[in-house]
């Protein structure tokens, strides 16, 4: 099977096989690359060539902190690993078969795990020691799954290793640590060294053990692209991507200069042994063992280059914040704040922020329920808040500290009395509509009329060209709203129809998203979506900027609709509440509220800022809509757990439909 | 004695990071909320919408897993055939991808197979009709395959290459031709590779909620979106618990398949 035994028919037939796997392999890591160079954010539209994504990359300390994280992590977590496997493999190799056999069993089950198995007992093994959710328990969780690698990648040298040029050492003298370091180590090195490398490789690539083990504030490269899933990725970190990549693909080339080498990773990476292995011949083994030496020094060359360079950068960049005992953690959803914002309150008060981001209420809620992390200020919705506050989960706000309170317009407070009936838990911070978006040219090719009304979504010609919410009581709205039922009902007949209603629009439906409604109409691969209002102006904004030939319009279907309102609250376990309080106060100033408005784009319930806007913005109902002119909306209440099961349960009916 | 000393840190590591906690999986899948025993958390898989979403699993895993392969071992075959030289490099190549991040991986195919993505436009230029590729489950599967196709490539990989050229040699110097020597020897002598290669593509198809997420639009519910689901938004450790300690039979099935065909210790597991 050499080389030049092969027709050359066969080589060319493996050679453009090779081709296409390789294209197939690196088409979406292309794609990746082009879009760092993408002006507009869209994944879809390209709306020139620009450098500047590389730019605020570097300017983002978000992403600066997470790629520390993240390198830090692999690295710390791959050392340890190695220490504690090499020592285990010793031991291992040295035991009887039925206790390596024990032992070996152990080993392999954090591999052969599912990974959200593992992720998960190690979430409820911390909360049941105790262990607070950050940092630690993340490097705790990626040494746990790190440490097999170590030891399967160093038996197989241990097994090759004779005993009795270590005994002969002892004979000779040596005490046993430094004839352990003189003769032993230097035959498993090559497996130590690539079981750090491939530690290394699985941390950084580890998403679904970190998600369920991080705690406030730690965002590894993984968690923070997930958490920007929703609402669109930036672009800054397909240009991060890009600069790894590249990096390490640039030193490699470099370390394979020479190109008879045997593939260190593989060669030794993955074998395991519990057996005796078969000798093999000599000199042919000796020179195996030299080439994977060499590799392996190559290699870990290449990683010890990679890290250095990268953290060189990092630190040169990262502003290590000094120790504070004056702290605040914030816990707001994603994009839901201008960081100018968060700076700005850190240099007038002093205060330090630790500021995390959550997408869903229904994910925000266990996180304070089980005290994992301590958050001293949240900003839950409408319905989620009754739920904190009917579990007594929330610290009544000193609104004497809080005088910035009259700049909110009294209207919305008595909204919030539908959640809050006294006003004393909770302060508005964004609201709005959830309504239709739709595309005025694909609807026309289509023949549709626009939409005025939920039932639209149920027209048989949209097949395919419908985008729905992705989450239980959104979608229930709709469906709840186009039969007239209130979407706060509890009624079992009712809600029976209401699924019923949606299983059977279910075929019609292209996607259940959250957030990815925006990118997805911008781009043009919907007609028809279900959208908060508060998108709208980026939405529009954007359109303009891409010279798009078709409009986004908005309509708030005549059955009427839900009624949001996100407002601040502070958990009853904040360890700082006062702290938490001049928060609250500082976003209700005017012109933060302003600055936050022009970059989340959702509609602001402070008639301070609203006064600072232009007359336009003001008179754009598709934002503000007129209050008085709405019929039949409503605001979201907490329906009590019981019923929160039965509409979770619905709802995986009809998602399995 | 002083060697099993040694093993004392690891085996403390296992017990408090891994035991432990798989044991409090077990406790939660067998209590209810106020703690008292019950099967219930395990016997809901047996409702319609979660066993749906069980064999949904198991059919588009199992799928992926024989995609991944019938490309990975044609793969390893000519991996294997360009001999020392080059390979190292080559098979570098089926690595690099993990450096670029999993989920942004993902996300990228949305990009290439969306409506208007860059798969359509292709077609739109060779004058083709558009296509309906995303959010499907065959974008499900492609996804799979594309992120798990290394972890089938390696182990493969690594048992042919310690396939002594003079065992093919033989086969051909005693008259078998090309395919008896790929069917008699070749084949038999990489099922250690091919084993754990399923194992470790079946495994994390089997309880991926990333990809079907991303790349199914969240109109295929599979099983591992029901655990992570009940865990982070349903508000239920006890279901969730109930249904992964289901899902472990799966896994303790891969792992005594591994043991049985590894016993020579040739076998590799990435």
């Amino acid at each position: 099977m050499k080389n030049t035994t092969l027709p050359s028919l066969r080589r060319f037939i493996s050679n453009f096989y090779l081709v296409l796997v390789l294209i197939f392999l690196y088409a979406p890591i292309l794609t990746m690359m082009v879009l760092s160079f993408n002006t507009s954010k869209s994944r879809t539209q390209w709306g020139g060539f620009t450098t500047s994504w590389y730019q605020q990359m570097f300017s983002d300390a978000n992403i600066i902190s997470a790629l520390y994280n993240t390198l830090m992590i692999a690295l710390v977590s791959a050392l340890v690993a190695c220490i504690i496997g090499t020592a285990a493999a010793i031991a291992i190799n040295s035991m009887k078969p039925v206790s390596r056999t024990i032992v070996m069993g152990i080993t392999n089950i954090p591999m052969l795990n599912a990974d959200i198995v593992t992720g998960i007992s190690l979430m409820l093994g911390f909360i049941a020691f105790g262990i607070s959710l950050g940092f630690k328990t993340i490097l705790i969780s990626h040494i746990t799954f790190n440490i097999p690698y170590v030891i399967l990648s160093v038996m197989p040298k241990l097994k090759q290793t004779s005993k009795s040029t270590y005994e002969a050492a002892l004979d000779l003298g040596a005490s046993p640590l430094y004839a352990f370091f003189k003769v032993v180590f230097p035959d498993i090195l090559p497996g130590v060294l690539s079981g750090f490398l491939l530690a290394f490789t699985m941390s950084l690539d580890d998403f679904i053990i970190t998600h369920f083990t991080r705690g406030a504030g730690i965002n590894t490269l993984s968690t923070l692209i997930y958490s920007q899933v929703r609402r669109g990725i930036q672009p800054s970190m397909y240009a991060l991507s890009t600069i790894i990549f590249l990096t390490v693909l640039v030193l490699l080339l470099i370390a394979n200069y020479r190109p008879k080498a045997k593939p260190a990773y593989s060669e030794t990476a993955q074998t395991r042994s519990r057996e005796e292995t078969a000798p093999e011949s000599g000199t042919r083994t000796y020179l195996k063992k030299k080439l994977r030496a060499e590799q392996l020094h190559k290699w870990t060359m290449v990683t010890a280059a990679v890290f250095i360079l990268l953290a060189a950068g990092l630190i040169s960049i990262k502003n290590y914040a000094m120790a504070n005992n004056n702290e605040l953690y914030v816990y707001n959803w994603g994009e839901y704040i201008d960081e100018e914002v968060v700076a700005m309150f850190e240099e007038e008060t002093g205060i330090k922020v630790t500021y995390d981001m959550f997408e869903t209420n229904e994910e925000m809620y266990p996180v304070i329920d089980a005290g994992a992390v301590l958050y001293d200020v949240v900003c839950p919705s409408d319905y989620m808040i009754q739920r904190m506050m009917e579990n007594d989960m929330l610290a009544e706000i000193n609104f004497d500290n809080i005088p910035n309170i009259d700049q909110i317009n009294p209207r919305y407070l008595e909204m919030s009395q539908a959640f809050d009936p006294q006003n004393r838990y909770s302060v508005p911070y964004c609201w709005g509509t959830v309504g239709i978006i739709y595309n005025t040219k694909r609807l026309e090719e289509l023949n549709v009329a626009p939409p005025t009304s939920w039932s639209d979504l149920w027209n048989p010609a949209l097949s395919g060209e419908i985008l729905m919410q992705d989450s239980v009581r959104d979608t229930f709205m709709v469906a709840l709203k186009d039969l007239g039922y209130s979407m706060n009902t509890t009624d079992p007949g009712e809600l029976q129809e209401a699924k019923e209603l949606l299983i059977a629009q279910k075929p019609l439906v292209q996607a259940y998203v959250i957030d990815q409604v925006r990118d997805k109409m911008i781009g043009g691969e919907a007609a028809v979506g279900v959208i908060y209002s508060g998108e709208l102006l980026y939405i529009q904004e954007e359109v303009e900027a891409l010279e798009l030939d078709y409009q986004l319009d908005y309509v708030i279907p005549k059955e009427g609709t839900n009624l949001w309102i996100d407002a601040w609250v502070i958990p009853s376990n904040a360890q700082n509440k006062e702290n938490a309080e001049k928060w609250i106060n500082f976003l209700c100033r005017p012109d933060i509220a302003l600055r936050n408005f022009e970059y989340i784009t959702y509609p602001t319930p402070n008639q301070g800022a609203f006064e600072l806007l232009d007359k336009d913005t003001q008179e754009n109902k598709s934002v503000f809509p007129n209050l008085d002119e709405l019929e039949n909306c409503e605001v979201f209440q907490y329906l009590g757990d019981e019923d929160d099961a039965v509409y979770n349960h619905l709802w995986k009916e009809v998602k399995s439909k | 004695m002083s060697k099993k000393l040694l093993s004392f840190p690891y085996l403390l590591w296992m017990l408090g990071f891994t035991i432990i906690p798989l044991g409090l999986i077990v406790y939660f899948g067998l209590t209810d909320k106020t703690g008292a025993f019950t099967l219930a958390n395990i016997l809901a898989i047996a409702t319609e919408e979660h066993a749906k979403a069980l064999w949904l699993s198991l059919g588009l895993s199992l799928l992926a897993t024989l995609f991944c392969l019938l490309f990975a071992y044609p793969l390893a075959m000519i991996l294997r055939s360009k001999g020392v030289s080059g390979s190292a490099f080559i098979v570098f190549i089926f690595i690099l991808p993990m450096w670029m991040n999993f989920l942004l991986r993902t996300l990228a195919w949305q990009t290439l197979l969306e409506k208007s993505g860059v798969i359509n436009g292709l077609l739109a230029a060779l004058r083709l009709p558009p296509q309906g590729l995303i959010n499907t489950p065959a974008a499900i599967i492609l996804g799979m395959v594309y992120n798990f196709l290394p972890f089938m490539v390696l182990p493969i990989y690594n048992v042919l290459v310690k396939i002594d050229d003079n065992t093919i040699n033989a086969a051909r110097d005693l008259g078998a031709n090309t395919f008896q020597t790929f069917w008699y020897v070749m084949l038999p002598l990489s099922i250690p590779g091919i084993i754990s290669g399923i194992t470790m593509v079946f495994v994390p198809a089997l309880t991926t909620f990333v990809i079907s997420n991303l790349l199914g639009g969240s109109k295929i519910l599979l099983i591992g979106n029901v655990i992570e689901q009940e865990f982070t938004k349903g508000n239920n450790w006890n279901l969730g618990s109930g249904i992964s300690l289901v899902m472990m039979i799966f896994i303790l099935i891969s792992m005594a398949l591994i043991a049985k065909y590894d016993k020579n210790g040739e076998g590799t597991v990435i």
